[in-house]
C-alpha cells in the first residue's frame, strides 16, 4: 500500500500516439504511464489506497491496478512524483526574495551542524557556526533527499546529487548560489563545472596540501575546472597565498576567515577552572603548578610527540592533553608532568582552556589551515604558542608567540614542518616567567580572537557571492573563429614547412562582423591556439597548456591575458 | 538539401504551465524547461534549415537570442537530449539533383570593381566566357547588398544571375550567412583575400576556389595561397590554371590533395591565310620588316614586371637574328624602348584581342617561363598554329605541352630572380626553329589542344570537382565530435620532486592520464583540420597524435 492521498510534485499529464505521460517538473523528468496509472494519478492527491481500488476496480483488473501501485513505490523511492518529506511548498517557493543558498555537502547530515557535540574535526565545527550564522544572511537549503525543515531558514530539500545537473535551471532560478565543501575524491562537483547555468560555486578548502600532495592536486583540478563565476574560501591568508604559488589567478582563491563566539568562548576564574579540572581527574599539581595545555587529536601529526618532549624539558610545569584518548601513546613512558584530562563535551570546554596558563599549538601537519582551537584559547585570553608555519601565525598575529620550525619545501609523509622543541620550550617559559609579560598576551589574545566573528565570516560568504554573480555578468562565450596557416615565405629564402602562424577572422561564428578594418588578422601561433582552448576550457585549462608549452612563464602569461582581452572585447 | 541540421528532432512533447515552457524527450524522460525563441525554433527544427529559421525568427527575436537558443539546444542534443546527432554522411550533389530534378546552384560573391581594375583584359575575359560556359551546367547567383530603399544599381552579368538581398543598416549577418541558403557549391573567383575566406566557414557547402597566376597580383600569392590553404577544408578545392602553378605550391608546403589544375579553354580565331602571310601583316602592324625576314619567337612572359624588362632585354641581345613578339600584359604600357629585334603586346580591348591570332599565327616558335604569371591559355592559343615551345622550367616539361617543345632548366625564387643559362636556351631555340620530324609531331599537337582546351571542357570539370567534393570524407568541425571523456587540462603537483607538471584529467573515468598531446589534439580538431593541428603540434616541436 502507499498511503495515498499523497502531496504531488508538480505534474503535468498527457498524451502522446496515445500513449499517456507524466512529466514531473520538480525532478525534470518523464514517465511512461499505463492508462491505470494514469487514472490513479489523477485520484492520488484526494483519496485512499482503498478508495482509489474501489474506484478503478470497475475499469481495471486488480492484477493491473496491483502493478500499478507496485510501480508507483518504485518511482517515490526513486524520488519521483510523490513529495517526500513535508509539504514545503510555501517556504520554498521560488519567488520570494529572499536570497537562498543551496548547500551541497554529500556524506553529512545537515542535521550534525545544528547538534555540535556529534561534530569531532575542527573543519565541521567550523561549518557548523559558519552555516548558523550565515542564515541571518540567507535561506539555507541543503540537498538531500526529503522535503523538510531544519530550523529557522535551514531546509533539507530533496534534491540528490544525481538531480543537480537536471535541475539546473531551476536551480539557476531558485538559488544565488551554491556552497560547498571541498572533498578530495568527490565525482560530482567537476562536472557541474561544465555548465554554464548553475548560480556561482562557491567551494571551501580546508586542506591546502595533506595526504602527500593530493590535496593540491584535487584543488588545483577544480581551478582548472572552474568557470570563471567559480571560486574557492581559504581559511588564511596563508593558504590563499599558498595556491598563489602554483597558480597564475589567485584571484579564485579569497579568504575566509573562521570565527569564534566568544561569548562561549571567554576569560573566567583561572583558579576556579584549574581547581575544577584538578578534581575531574585527581590531580593536585595542576592548581599548584603553571599549566600548558593541548587540545586535540592526540597523533604525530598534531605535534604530539613534540608535545612530549615539551613535557620532558620542563618538568617544572603540568602539561596537560585533552583529546579523545592518548591514542599509541597510551601505551608508552610519558613524563610525569603529563596529564591527559580527557574529552570532554563543547560546553565544558571554555573551562578547560581556562585552566591553561598557556595554550601550545605543535601541529606540522600539511592541513594545517587556521587552527581554530588556537583562536577558542585566545578567546579564553590564554596567550597561545605556536609554530612558524602555515596559516596560523597569522591567525595569532601579535597576540601570541611563534615558536621556530623547520619547514619543508616538500611534504613529506603529509608532514609539511617540524617545530623546534627548544624554541617552543623557550617560548612557553617566557610568557610563563613573567607575569607582566603574560598579563600582556593574555589581553591581547582576547582582543585579538575578538576580531574574528562568525557574523563577518558569514557576512563575508554572501559578499564574495555577491562578487561572483557580478563575474558570472562578464562571462562571454568564445565565437571568435582562427586558423593556423604556413608562415609566408621570405623574400629570398626557400619556405619553410615547419613554419606556422594564426590567422584570425573578422567574422565570428554568428556571422557578425566582429572587427572591422580587415578581414583577417595576423596572430602568433601561441595567441591562436589559446584562442582555440578558449572555445570549450578555461582559462585556467589554457594556462596548464601553456605552461607546458611556452617556456617563459612571463610570456605564457602575456599570451593568456591578451587573448582573453580579445574576446572580452569583440564579444 | 545541403547546409543541413546536425541533429536531428527526437520524438517529444511541448507544453505550457504557469506560464513556462517545457519540452519532454519522450525516449531520454529529460524534462527541458525552454524561453519562448527556443520553443519556436524546436518547432521548426525538423522542418526548416538553420538559415530559414534565423531569417524567419529574426522580426520577432534578437539574432544573437535565436543563435544562442539554437546552440543552447545544439548542447543539449550533444547529449542527446530533444536533439540527437546525425550521423549519416551527406548525400552526394549527382544523387541530389536527381532527385530535386534542378540544376546544381551554385554561389558565386563578387567584387565587380576591385577584380576590373586590378585583373587585364584577357583575365577579365577569359572569366566571363568561363562563367557563361558554367551556366550550362549549374545555376549561378551572386549576392549584392544595398540598403533598404536604396536604388542602388546592380551590375548585370549576362547569364550569372544576380540574386539581389536588401539588408536593413544595421544587419549584423554578413554575406556568408546567404551562403547557407540552399546552395550546393560556392564558387570563388576573386583574386583578394579578403572577405572571400568568410566563405570556408559555411559549413556543409564545398568551395571551390580558382586561382590565377596573374603577373599584377604575384607580390601577394605566396600569402594568399598559403592563408587560403589554411582555410580549406577536405570537400573545397583550390583550382588553379596551368601544372606549375601546382607545382610551385607544393614547393610552397600547400598540401596538393586538393589542388586540381583545370586549365582555362582557349579561342583559336582563323587563319588569315599562311604563314607567310601572317608574318607580312605582322610586320606591317608593327612597322618592323624583321618579321618577315628573320625567324619568329614568340615570348609569352609571366615575369615579374620590373625584371622581366631587364630579361627580355638580356635574352634580345643574345639572340640578335630573332624577331621577338613579346606578350606581356604589364609591359605592355610601361616599357617604352624595348630593344630593336623586340615588340611587346598585349590585348587590352575587342580590337587589339582580334589581331592577336594574327601574331600567332606568325610564329615559328613559343617560349615561356613555366611559373605563376604566365598564362597557360595564351602559351596554347600560341602555339595552336602549329608552333612547338621551348619552356623555361624548374620542374621539368610542363604536362600541358608535353610532345611539343623541349624544356630548358630555369630558376626562380619569388619570381623575381629567374634564371636561365642563356647560351643553352639560344642553343636550344635555333634547334628548335629548324624544320625537322618535330614539327609534325607539333602540328598534330596544336589540332589536339583546340579539342582539348574547349570552354565546355573546362565548365564541365569545374562541376566535376562539385561533384567530387561531395564524396569526399567531410572533416567539418564537428559539433558532434565531442569526445566521450572530457578532457579537463590541469596541473599536478608531484611530491616526489616538488614540480608542477601539466596532465589531463578525463571526466567519466575519472583520472589523470599523460595524454596532454591526445587531449589537445582532440580539442585543436573540433574547429581546426587535421593538417592546422598538425602544424601547431610542428611549431611547438611536438609529435602530433593526428594521423595525417
Amino acid at each position: 500500500m502507499l498511503g495515498f492521498p499523497k502531496i504531488l510534485h508538480q505534474l503535468h499529464l498527457f498524451e502522446e500516439d496515445s500513449v499517456p505521460y507524466v512529466a514531473d517538473l520538480d525532478k525534470a523528468r518523464v514517465i511512461e504511464l499505463s492508462a491505470v496509472m494514469m487514472d490513479i494519478l489523477k485520484l492520488a492527491e484526494t483519496q485512499t489506497d482503498d478508495a482509489i481500488v474501489e474506484t478503478l476496480s470497475a475499469s481495471y483488473e486488480e492484477d493491473d491496478i496491483s502493478e500499478a501501485f507496485e510501480r508507483f513505490a518504485e518511482l517515490e523511492r526513486e524520488g519521483l512524483l510523490f513529495n517526500r518529506g513535508e509539504d514545503l511548498e510555501r517556504s520554498l517557493a521560488t519567488e520570494s526574495k529572499w536570497r537562498k543558498l543551496l548547500v551541497v555537502i554529500p556524506g553529512i547530515n545537515p542535521d550534525s551542524f545544528f547538534d555540535i557535540e556529534t561534530l569531532s574535526a575542527g573543519t565541521n565545527m567550523a561549518l557548523a557556526y559558519m552555516i548558523r550564522h550565515l542564515t541571518k544572511y540567507a535561506d539555507l537549503h541543503f540537498a538531500g533527499s526529503r522535503n523538510r525543515k531544519i530550523a529557522d531558514g535551514v531546509y533539507e530539500v530533496d534534491i540528490s546529487i544525481d538531480d543537480l545537473v537536471r535541475l539546473r535551471s531551476k536551480i539557476a532560478e531558485t538559488y544565488y548560489g551554491i556552497l560547498t565543501l571541498h572533498q578530495e575524491h568527490e565525482r560530482w562537483l567537476l562536472p557541474l563545472y561544465r555548465y554554464p547555468e548553475f548560480p556561482p560555486i562557491l567551494v571551501q578548502n580546508h586542506a591546502p596540501r595533506g595526504h602527500g600532495g593530493q590535496a593540491i592536486n584535487s584543488m588545483l583540478r577544480h581551478y582548472a575546472a572552474m568557470r570563471d563565476c567559480d571560486g574557492f574560501t581559504a581559511p588564511s591568508d596563508y593558504v590563499r597565498d599558498f595556491y598563489a604559488g602554483y597558480v597564475w589567478d589567485p584571484s579564485f582563491f579569497n579568504t575566509l576567515p573562521n570565527g569564534v563566539d566568544s561569548r562561549l568562548f571567554c576569560p573566567m576564574d583561572k583558579a576556579a577552572a584549574k581547581r575544577e579540572i584538578a578534581e575531574w581527574v585527581g590531580d593536585e599539581r595542576i592548581e599548584i603548578a603553571p599549566t600548558v595545555g593541548y587540545l586535540s587529536r592526540v597523533q604525530s601529526e598534531k605535534g604530539a610527540s613534540v608535545y612530549l618532549k615539551l613535557a620532558a624539558l620542563n618538568p617544572h610545569l603540568i602539561f596537560m592533553i585533552a583529546g579523545p584518548d592518548m591514542g599509541r601513546y597510551a601505551s608508552r613512558e610519558v613524563p610525569k608532568n603529563l596529564v591527559y584530562v580527557g574529552f570532554h563535551p563543547r560546553e565544558k570546554l571554555p573551562l578547560i582552556y581556562n585552566a591553561f596558563d598557556v595554550y601550545c599549538f605543535p601541529s606540522m601537519s600539511g592541513e594545517e589551515t587556521f587552527g581554530l582551537t588556537v583562536l577558542e584559547a585566545m578567546a579564553c585570553a590564554v596567550p597561545p604558542v605556536v609554530p612558524n608555519f602555515d596559516g596560523v601565525p597569522s591567525v595569532v598575529g601579535d597576540a601570541g608567540l611563534v615558536a621556530d620550525a623547520d619547514n619543508f619545501d616538500q611534504d613529506i609523509a603529509t608532514l609539511v614542518s617540524y617545530p623546534c622543541p627548544m624554541s617552543f620550550s623557550e617560548k612557553i617559559n617566557t610568557l610563563l616567567n613573567n607575569t607582566q609579560v603574560w598579563e600582556t598576551f593574555s589581553e591581547k589574545a582576547r582582543q585579538r580572537a575578538l576580531l574574528f566573528t562568525w557574523d563577518k565570516t558569514a557576512r563575508r560568504i554572501v559578499q564574495l557571492f555577491e562578487m561572483l554573480r557580478q563575474k558570472k555578468k562578464l562571462i562571454n562565450r568564445n565565437r571568435l573563429l582562427n586558423v593556423f596557416a604556413p608562415a609566408q615565405p621570405v623574400e629570398g629564402e626557400a619556405p619553410e614547412r615547419e613554419k606556422c602562424r594564426s590567422v584570425l577572422l573578422s567574422m565570428n561564428t554568428h556571422y557578425e562582423r566582429c572587427l572591422m578594418r580587415d578581414a583577417v588578422y595576423p596572430l602568433p601561433v601561441e595567441d591562436g591556439l589559446v584562442l582555440s582552448i578558449l572555445k570549450n576550457h578555461t582559462t585556467r585549462e589554457a594556462e596548464s597548456i601553456l605552461a607546458e608549452l611556452v617556456t617563459d612563464e612571463t610570456e605564457a602569461r602575456a599570451i593568456l591575458k591578451r587573448v582573453r582581452g580579445l574576446i572580452n572585447a569583440t564579444a | 538539401m545541403v547546409s543541413r541540421q546536425r541533429y536531428q528532432l527526437k520524438r517529444h512533447h511541448k507544453f505550457e504551465q504557469d506560464d513556462r515552457k517545457y519540452v519532454a524527450d519522450l525516449e531520454t524522460g529529460d524534462l527541458v524547461q525552454v524561453n519562448d525563441v527556443e520553443w519556436e525554433i524546436l518547432a521548426r527544427y525538423a522542418s526548416q534549415t538553420r538559415h530559414r529559421m534565423v531569417e524567419r525568427l529574426k522580426g520577432k527575436y534578437k539574432l544573437t537570442a535565436i543563435f544562442e537558443g539554437i546552440e543552447r539546444l545544439e548542447r543539449l542534443g550533444e547529449q542527446d537530449i530533444l536533439l540527437s546527432p546525425i550521423v549519416e554522411p551527406i548525400a552526394p550533389m549527382r544523387a541530389n539533383r536527381k532527385q530535386t530534378d534542378r540544376m546544381p546552384k551554385l554561389l558565386v560573391p563578387f567584387h565587380f570593381t576591385q577584380e576590373k581594375s586590378a585583373l587585364d583584359y584577357l583575365t577579365g575575359l577569359n572569366r566571363y566566357q568561363f562563367l557563361r560556359h558554367l551556366s550550362a551546367f549549374v545555376e549561378l547567383e551572386t549576392l549584392a547588398f544595398s540598403e533598404i530603399g536604396e536604388k542602388k544599381e546592380i551590375p548585370d552579368f549576362d547569364e550569372v544571375r544576380v540574386r539581389k538581398v536588401d539588408i536593413p543598416k544595421s544587419s549584423a549577418l554578413m554575406a556568408p550567412w546567404y551562403a547557407l541558403d540552399g546552395y550546393d557549391g560556392i564558387l570563388l573567383l576573386s583574386q583578394f583575400l579578403t572577405e572571400d575566406l568568410f566563405y570556408y566557414r559555411v559549413p556543409d557547402v564545398p568551395v571551390v576556389h580558382c586561382i590565377e597566376g596573374v603577373q599584377q597580383l604575384q607580390h601577394v600569392l605566396p600569402k594568399t595561397l598559403l592563408t587560403l590553404s589554411a582555410f580549406q577544408r577536405s570537400k573545397d578545392t583550390l583550382v588553379v590554371k596551368a601544372s606549375w602553378m601546382k607545382e610551385w605550391l607544393a614547393e610552397l608546403g600547400v598540401p596538393v590533395e586538393n589542388v586540381r589544375v583545370i586549365p582555362d579553354g582557349i579561342d583559336i580565331g582563323a587563319p588569315i591565310g599562311d604563314k607567310v602571310l601572317a608574318k607580312q601583316h605582322t610586320a606591317a602592324i608593327f612597322e618592323k620588316p624583321m618579321f618577315t625576314k628573320q625567324p619568329v619567337v614568340g615570348l609569352i612572359s609571366g615575369f615579374e614586371p620590373k625584371r622581366g624588362a631587364a630579361w627580355i632585354t638580356a635574352f634580345a641581345r643574345a639572340n640578335p637574328h630573332l624577331a621577338i613578339f613579346v606578350y606581356d600584359a604589364m609591359l605592355a604600357e610601361h616599357y617604352q624602348h624595348p630593344p630593336e629585334n623586340v615588340v611587346i603586346f598585349r590585348a587590352d580591348d575587342e580590337e587589339t584581342l582580334s589581331v592577336l591570332p594574327i601574331f600567332f599565327q606568325a610564329l615559328d616558335l613559343v617560349c615561356f617561363p613555366a611559373m605563376p604569371g604566365t598564362p597557360l591559355s595564351i602559351v596554347l592559343e600560341a602555339m595552336a598554329f602549329g608552333a612547338p615551345c621551348v619552356a623555361m622550367s624548374k620542374y621539368g616539361m610542363p604536362e600541358e605541352v608535353a610532345s611539343a617543345g623541349v624544356a630548358v632548366a630555369a630558376d626562380w625564387d619569388n619570381f623575381g630572380n629567374f634564371r636561365v643559362p642563356m647560351a643553352e636556351l639560344s642553343k636550344t631555340i635555333h634547334k628548335w626553329l629548324k624544320p625537322s620530324q618535330v614539327r609534325g609531331v607539333c602540328e598534330n599537337f596544336s589540332e589536339r589542344i583546340v579539342q582539348r582546351h574547349t570552354r565546355k571542357g573546362t565548365a564541365g570539370a569545374i562541376v566535376r570537382v562539385f561533384e567530387e567534393s561531395f564524396q569526399r570524407e567531410t572533416d567539418d568541425f564537428g559539433e558532434t565530435e565531442r569526445t566521450l571523456f572530457p578532457p579537463i587540462f590541469c596541473r599536478q603537483y608531484e611530491p616526489e620532486t616538488g614540480a608542477l607538471r601539466s596532465c589531463v584529467y578525463r571526466l567519466g573515468i575519472n583520472r589523470d592520464n599523460n595524454d596532454l598531446e591526445e587531449a589537445l589534439a582532440e580539442v585543436l580538431a573540433e574547429g581546426h583540420t587535421s593538417a592546422e593541428v598538425a602544424s601547431v603540434f610542428k611549431h611547438f616541436q611536438r609529435e602530433s597524435p593526428v594521423c595525417m
